[in-house]
């Protein structure tokens, strides 16, 4: 394996610290964007380069280049020492890392089809069909298909004696009509909005959508939105559907369980958690049915990998338990202060930490975060929707994400979602348009009363995760099934 | 740093490796340091640096675009033969007539900063010092970046553009409380750490123990960073030729209409005095100062040379790298200066609201651009013209052009402000409006 060895032979160079590690990160991606029947966007591009992490003076030094001449990984060494040496004079604690064995393994994400194998007439092919099935009406402004393909590969090497590689495949594809009437403005999207459904999975994901087939569906229910009524304002029951409710996990408990963030690390930036570190093994985060874990283990998972870049495996961890708050998703430094700040956490890293490319530092991220199932261990009975609308009295029904925005303690939110539905008596009634709901995190998730059963689940992907300083773009997952929660202040934007 | 020379020869290589009927070629280089601090620490400190190229091909209206970072000439010869790949796979583009030709370029200094690790160092240290002396803590980063660009294309365009910035932001957390500020310059000098951490610091103190207050209508006095972040959305969503031709803007069909209060006037100027100038967009084409809505009325949207060609008007120079599936961007909005003082502004606030920071501002509906977010960082309670105390965080949603519509007062000066990363910095007033949503509240 030459970018493993090579990998090692940057490590050897590295003067003696008391800890460093290599990672090499080989980055390709195709992109395909259509819109009104024209590919507006074709290319692909590549990445390639390393970086240096050293702990020296219990402190940090990190560097990063493309540079693979003897010459620049001298520099990037030699700047990463300095790096640490700098910190260390303005040091006031001491960095120190969980215990961690070394580790020889390789990853490979399964797939069945190759994305990158597909011809690209093909998939141009099947994204234009996909667009043009949209064109249902003159209504319709915009017709959109996007399709993207990533094959990441890492080569990681660190004075512990790991060497690991890894080739992580993810695909993405989706579709979205826009229809305009005066005014107003409205858009559907399948399978989910922002760019589709992401996951990883090779071609086989692309070929499952059936894009075409649904064009001409959200097409219509996008006209339809137009002379809907508005949706009611009022405090209602709310289900969620599954590719909305993974986002409500994504921003009000993903982020939320963040060691980092909740030990002050972001706070110049995304902010910080009310999950502080008090709160762990006793705070009722949501009701008894609610289980959180994060997963980096499940089959199709965005945030699914075989170990993370600090070099510790891939778990599945109970975020939250029957209600009760568990655990955060954590790395090697963060969970040995953890355990200094509330001694009865006795863990090592979950294995969460990863960087968005070689350029940057690896940090805590959210794997598959996900809302557990009903009809399993400890989460009630597992509803199928239809059922569970059938039990709804009165309520509102919302699919699919249009707006999230939520404060920067992870408490306040609100999300509006491109289409709901009324609920009367138990029966999906009229199509309401601009649904709209708020909330604030823990009162939200203890209102959770019904979850939809495994048949039901799936785990979305959020390919757009926003964290640091410098800022980096990371791809996750979240399983969720659509699920029920009791008065909720639902249609609070004057329109 | 690469240097023009260098940049520009493989530029040329690269077109000499290019059989294609049009070739552009897009260097980017990026020399970047940052320390991030927390917790009264320094807890990241890094060091990146890249050299990226992205090709854009075109034979018979068919484009490809491939990006690499490795630049041996088998590489760059592969990139080539990966776009023609592309290119011959796209389906024609009845809309793209050419790449554009070359056209002068505004003359502006490239001023390029290395700062040393101990001199980002030392200014977090003088912000970390302070807010222990105040008991307090600081949170932040200080970045340098240095940035070289450059495009060509087979049509004779060449451009070439070197910066830097000094970027230190910093967020002073109080036990129930916290206080944002943040300066940039070109070079670590001409950033005042004393001064940031001295307003951080006063906001904190000041909003210590925030009181519950009611959501409702209330008058605000948005600081230049608030303003900012409310006009993020208008520069992606409004001025855009793409979006505006698609009738999916709060702008579409409202040319020569009065769409803002006749007090506004709001500019893209990328040679404003203030900011560091920015010569050409991302195809090489020049900037221009473009007035957008004056005195209220909208005036001039932004172009490149794709959406020019398609509605016949002239390229304003905002074109984003390709492949470009948001539109033309203006990048160096402001809006025109007034004639009050923030303390005269203040002072005229009957029962309102000081807001320092938005924060995760998010369109709800782009045409009539309807947006949600969160006050930040120090939100205070105005009666008869005075701050009497700070007021807990609020979630609001407003309408921009409504609230543009009801501005009853803009600051004498403009405030310069950085983004969070990179080059682009903007200048903004601070704006008293008279009508603000607020939906809910938080419980901090």
């Amino acid at each position: 394996m030459r970018m493993l060895k090579l990998a090692e032979e940057i490590l050897d160079k590295i003067p003696k610290v008391e800890y460093a590690d290599v990672r090499i990160v080989d980055q390709e991606n195709e992109d395909i964007a259509t819109k009104d029947g024209i590919v507006e966007a074709l290319a692909s591009g590549h990445s390639l380069g390393y970086n240096v992490r050293v702990l020296h003076h219990e402190v940090w030094g990190f560097a990063a280049s493309n540079d693979f001449s003897a010459k620049g990984i001298d520099a990037t060494i030699k700047k990463a020492m300095e790096i640490a040496n700098s910190s260390a004079k303005y040091k006031t604690t001491d960095v120190a890392l969980d215990s961690q064995k070394s580790i020889t393994a390789s990853y490979k994400t399964p797939i069945k089809e190759d994305p990158f194998k597909v011809p690209l007439e093909e998939k141009i092919d099947l994204l234009l069909k996909a667009d043009q099935a949209q064109k249902v009406s003159p209504k319709i402004v915009i017709s959109q298909s996007t399709y993207q393909a990533n094959k990441e590969r890492k080569y990681f090497v660190s004075s512990n004696g790991s060497k690991i590689d890894q080739e992580i495949i993810w695909t993405g594809v989706g579709i979205e009509a826009s229809a305009v009437s005066g005014a107003e403005f409205q858009n559907r999207s399948y399978p989910n909005s922002f760019r589709g459904q992401n996951q990883t999975q090779g071609f086989e994901l692309v070929r499952e959508l059936e894009l075409e087939k649904h064009g001409g569906r959200v097409a219509k229910e996008a006209v339809d939105l137009l002379s809907a009524d508005l949706c009611p304002s009022g405090e209602f029951d709310l289900i969620l559907d599954g590719n909305q409710l993974a986002l409500q996990i994504h921003e009000s408990c993903g982020h939320a369980v963040e060691l980092d963030r909740a030990l002050g690390y972001e706070a110049s930036y995304a902010g910080t958690s009310f999950l502080t570190p008090e709160k762990l093994f006793n705070f009722q985060y949501g009701s008894p049915i609610v289980n959180l874990t994060a997963d980096a283990t499940i089959p199709h998972g965005l945030g699914t990998f075989g170990y993370d870049d600090e070099g510790t495996k891939a778990q599945r961890t109970y975020l939250v338990k029957k209600g009760i708050f568990q655990d955060y998703i954590t790395s090697r430094e963060t969970s040995v202060e953890l355990q200094k700040i509330n001694p009865k956490y006795k863990k090592n890293s979950n294995g969460t930490v990863r960087a968005s490319s070689w350029s940057r530092l690896p940090m805590i991220r959210m794997t598959n975060i996900n809302l557990e199932p009903g009809g399993e261990e400890g989460t009630g009975k597992g509803w199928k929707l239809k059922d569970l609308i059938a039990d709804t009295k009165y309520g509102i029904f919302m699919s699919t994400n249009r707006s999230w925005s939520i404060d920067d303690k992870r408490y306040n939110f609100q999300f509006g979602t491109e289409i709901g539905w009324e609920i009367k008596n138990g029966k999906l009634g009229r199509m309401l348009k601009n649904p709209t709901y708020q909330g604030i995190t823990p009162q939200f998730w203890n209102s959770c009363d019904a979850i939809c059963g495994r048949p039901e689940w799936t785990v979305w992907g959020t390919p757009n995760c926003g964290k640091g300083q410098p800022s980096q773009v990371m791809y996750t997952g979240h399983g969720a099934s659509p699920a029920r929660f009791r008065k909720v202040k639902i249609g609070v934007v004057n329109w | 740093m690469q240097g023009e020379k260098n940049l520009k020869q493989i530029a040329d290589k690269v077109l000499k490796f290019s059989t294609a009927e049009e070739t552009e070629v897009l260097l980017f280089v990026g020399n970047n340091s940052l320390t991030r601090f927390a917790n009264n620490q320094i807890h990241q400190n890094v060091a990146w640096h890249d050299l990226g190229i992205s090709i854009r091909i075109v034979n018979d209206k068919k484009i490809g675009v491939a990006s690499t970072n490795a630049f041996d000439d088998e590489s760059l010869k592969k990139l080539v033969d990966k776009a023609i790949e592309l290119a011959k796979l796209q389906k024609p583009d009845k809309y793209f007539i050419s790449l554009p030709d070359k056209n002068k370029i505004p003359k502006v200094k490239n001023i390029i900063y290395d700062a040393k690790e101990d001199e980002l160092a030392r200014g977090v240290y003088t912000v970390i010092k302070k807010a222990k002396i105040n008991k307090l803590t600081a949170s932040g980063a200080y970045a340098n970046d240095n940035s070289e660009m450059a495009v060509a294309n087979s049509r004779g365009v060449w451009a070439y553009h070197a910066g830097s910035s000094c970027n230190l932001s910093t967020i002073i957390l109080g036990k129930s409380s916290s206080g944002f500020a943040a300066d940039v310059a070109r070079k670590v000098k001409g950033v005042d750490a004393e001064k940031v951490a001295n307003i951080a610091i006063k906001k904190t103190l000041d909003s210590t123990e925030p009181q519950d207050i009611d959501p409702g209508e209330y008058e605000v006095i948005l600081e230049p960073q608030a303003v900012s972040e409310m006009l993020a959305f208008f520069q992606w969503y409004g001025p855009n030729a793409r979006i505006y031709h698609e009738q999916a803007s709060c702008l579409s069909g409202q040319m020569g209409k009065q769409v803002f209060g006749e007090n506004i006037t709001i500019i893209d100027d990328p040679f404003h005095p203030d900011i560091f100038p920015m010569p050409f967009d991302y195809e090489g084409q020049p900037k221009k100062k473009l007035t957008i809505v004056q005195n209220g009325i909208l005036k001039n949207i932004a172009y490149d040379s794709y959406y020019a060609n398609i509605y016949k008007k002239k390229n304003t120079g905002h074109a984003l790298p390709a492949p470009n599936t948001m539109g033309p961007i203006p990048l160096h909005l402001y809006i025109k200066p007034g004639n009050k003082t923030r303390k005269d502004m203040i002072k005229s606030v009957k029962r309102g609201l000081l807001v320092t920071r938005l924060w995760y501002v998010r369109v709800l509906n782009p045409k009539t651009l309807n947006v949600t977010g969160m006050t930040r960082d120090g939100t205070f309670l105005i009666e008869n013209g005075k701050i009497v105390k700070p007021v807990k965080n609020l979630r609001f949603n407003q309408s921009i052009p409504k609230a543009l519509n009801n501005v009853v007062s803009i600051e004498n000066k403009l405030t310069r402000l950085a983004s969070f990363e990179g080059e682009l910095v903007n200048l903004m007033p601070t704006l008293h409006i008279k009508k603000w949503q607020f939906s809910s509240g938080t419980l901090f």
